[in-house]
């Protein structure tokens, strides 16, 4: 599983959708299940999924599917 | 109270944000600040309030540069939450917090729908032109909420404050949105 297929589960799970449902351009407010209690979810899953926690950029940064991407293939 | 005194009357579409008096006192209000997952994003030791301590944050409140708002869910008429907003009036810019105290409002936009009736209001009617937070580094949802909304990050604080869990030195954002800025957002949004 590479990294865009990796933050695709992730994301799913923190919106508590299908893998399938979430598009390829997801980001941040496009998405109604993309919440303020989703985001705390999937930030906590990535530093699950890292083994460590996020630093303050890291973790403000993160706005799309590309941004999860982008941090775990790091 | 002051000669100055202007208490806020606003309704959002799900919302009716008021100023807060000694008569929206309840068991519940009172409760929120010994529930430590209510507390722990704000880093704040979980601790009841009574009626009176409650009641003197009410009375030390003047609507003019300080500001205790209450958020009441228009459907039952249930106290949902408040914001403090502290005005520094010579520089014309206003520090926004906010406590949701009641989770089932959790993840359900209250703070954005009622801080963009708050926003417009400090804005348009009350002279402030810059509105600011400083929501702490693990405080998720708080951070989702400002990006959503359009507000900037001005910069990282770091280590900022004190852990009251472990007495860690932790970091804060610095959130800003300016009156111009306010505006472009609400006319796209009405467009």
């Amino acid at each position: 599983m590479n990294a865009h297929q990796t933050a695709t589960q992730i994301l799913a799970g923190a919106l508590m959708i299908d893998a399938s449902a979430v598009p390829p351009d997801a980001r941040l407010g496009r998405i109604e299940q993309w919440d303020s209690l989703a985001h705390a979810r999937l930030l906590l899953a990535l530093e699950e999924k890292l083994g460590r926690q996020l630093s303050t950029d890291e973790a403000v940064a993160i706005e799309s599917l590309d941004d999860i991407a982008s941090l775990l293939a790091r | 109270m002051s000669a100055l005194s202007r208490p806020i009357s606003l309704q959002s579409e799900r919302f009716i944000i008021r100023t807060l008096t000694p008569n929206d006192i309840s068991e519940r209000w009172c409760g929120w600040s010994g529930d430590p997952e209510i507390m722990a994003p704000l880093n704040m030791q979980p601790r009841r309030s009574t009626r009176e301590s409650l009641a003197k944050y009410v009375s030390q409140q003047d609507n003019d540069r300080t500001y205790l708002i209450g958020i009441f869910a228009k459907a039952m008429g249930q106290h949902v939450g408040f914001y403090q907003i502290d005005i520094n009036k010579l520089h014309r810019n206003a520090g926004f917090n906010v406590i949701i105290g009641d989770k089932h409002y959790w993840g359900k936009n209250v703070v954005n729908e009622t801080r963009a009736a708050l926003l417009t209001e400090f804005f348009e009617r009350r002279g402030v032109e810059k509105a600011w937070g400083q929501p702490l580094a693990r405080n998720f949802p708080m951070i989702f909420n400002y990006k959503q909304q359009g507000w900037k990050l001005e910069g990282i604080l770091r280590s900022q404050c004190l852990s009251v869990v472990d007495g860690s030195r932790i970091d804060q954002y610095q959130f800003g949105m300016l009156r111009d800025e306010w505006r472009a957002l609400s006319q796209g949004a009405s467009q």
